[in-house]
């Protein structure tokens, strides 16, 4: 029972041929769907799901929404009834709303943004199989990354006028979807302001996180990679497809790891993230990074502010 | 002999902040003021995406690779907004940023 894992994000591009190039010839996911206005979906080659990303051509960047993944359909019914306990609207969408997925439920985060739970999406399987598989399998372009890892969602944040939607959206998953909460920045006079949180329900540190900001937007979404040398070898495929690279690789002090930020060609931010991190587990202590070391925690060797990272969004 | 690109060059001028750099042909306004270590106009996501490049055109000839609605209106495009990273220009040009980052200074609570 519960819920799993990210399933997908679907995201704006300005222009679909730039954006295919760049998701698939720079990171490496290959195209498995096209629905007929014009949406095309992919998946990485570790993911056995139809498909994880959904790019919708659009004239402006940012995100449409984020999908997780339930463990079984039956818990749709008890989600959607302890959702509209908790006092959010929720909506059940039929089979095939979401393109190749089951029925799913549909609401906004109290940030604002579109989130979906869902159990079933149709089935493609890994590109190394699941019989005597190799490691990693051939002919994968580019970074060749695993599986979408994670995503950060920017939340408006004003304190001056009570509002925390990073504190809503804490809450709230933690009450009606029972995600943990991994690691939170704690800023303010009296460090009782929480201004960014990691959350989790899979083993690894995030499965979703946020930030606050002036307005709700759509910080990155990130990829896994398995350890140091590919993400030092994905900055190199960056830079030989001229990608615009807002961070180069280095290691978070926040859930320990390791990163490049880059954009894709519409300005929406993209992460490869690697290593595992630390075992997240439910029983596990949250970890707190206050208001002067938060830069620490966010690029743990300069442990400075780098201006464009929080400020730039779509 | 190494080949080397000889384009033409134009002079851009960012009236607000009275900086002066030059731009190649073919490319965004802000690939040569980041590749010279100039400042000026605000650098982003280098996409069109998030309209943290602002800019007012004030003089000059250019044309504009596709750019978010969020950030331009058409009506604010036909009075010479753009964004930088989507500014390509055909000749000199001047212009005033107006997309700005918040000064860490005024930022009382982290990340606001």
């Amino acid at each position: 029972m519960g819920v799993m894992r990210i399933g997908h994000i679907s995201i704006r591009v300005l222009d679909m041929d730039a954006a295919l190039k760049h998701y698939e010839n720079v990171l490496g996911l290959t195209r498995t769907h096209e629905d007929s206005e014009g949406n095309v979906y992919l998946k990485c080659w570790d993911e056995w799901d139809k498909y994880s990303l959904v790019l919708n051509e659009s004239e402006k960047a940012g995100m449409n929404h984020i999908a997780y993944k339930v463990e079984n359909d039956s818990d749709l019914d008890v989600f959607k009834q302890r959702i509209a306990d908790y006092g959010v609207d929720v909506e059940e969408v039929a089979g095939g709303y979401l393109e190749c997925t089951g029925r799913a439920l549909k609401l906004n985060l109290p940030s604002g943004h579109e989130f979906y739970l869902y159990a079933e999406k149709e089935f493609v399987g890994k590109a190394v199989g699941v019989t005597n598989p190799d490691p990693w399998p051939d002919g994968v372009k580019g970074a060749a990354v695993h599986w979408l890892d994670h995503a950060l969602l920017i939340c408006e944040l004003d304190p001056e006028k009570g509002i925390n939607k990073v504190a809503e959206n804490v809450k709230f998953l933690q009450d009606a979807l029972d995600f943990y909460l991994g690691e939170q920045v704690m800023v303010g006079p009296d460090g009782d302001i929480i201004a960014a949180a990691w959350m989790f329900r899979s083993s690894t540190p995030h499965d979703i996180a946020f930030v606050g900001g002036e307005r709700m937007g759509f910080h990155h979404c990130a990829f896994f990679l398995d350890e140091w040398n590919d993400v030092l070898k994905a900055a190199d495929i960056m830079a030989k497809n001229r990608v615009k690279i807002d961070v180069t690789p280095q290691r978070h002090g926040i859930t320990r790891g390791y990163t490049i930020y880059f954009f894709d060609p519409s300005g929406n931010r993209n992460e490869t993230f690697a290593g595992l991190g630390y075992l997240a587990q439910p029983d596990m202590p949250v970890i707190t990074w206050t208001e002067d070391e938060l830069w620490r925690g966010i690029f743990y060797h300069t442990g400075e502010e780098a201006g464009q990272f929080t400020d730039v969004y779509t | 002999m190494v080949e080397t690109k000889k384009n033409v060059r134009y002079i851009i001028n960012i009236e607000n902040t009275g900086e002066t750099y030059e731009s190649a042909d073919g490319e965004h306004l802000l690939v040569g003021m980041v590749k010279l270590g100039r400042k000026g106009i605000p650098s982003g996501c280098h996409g069109g995406g998030c309209g943290v490049c602002k800019i007012k055109v004030k003089n000059g000839k250019y044309r504009k690779l596709t750019l978010s609605r969020e950030h331009v209106s058409k009506e604010e495009e036909s009075q010479g907004f753009s964004l930088a990273c989507r500014t390509i220009p055909e000749s000199d040009i001047r212009l005033s940023a107006v997309g700005q980052f918040k000064k860490v200074v005024t930022k009382s609570y982290g990340f606001v």
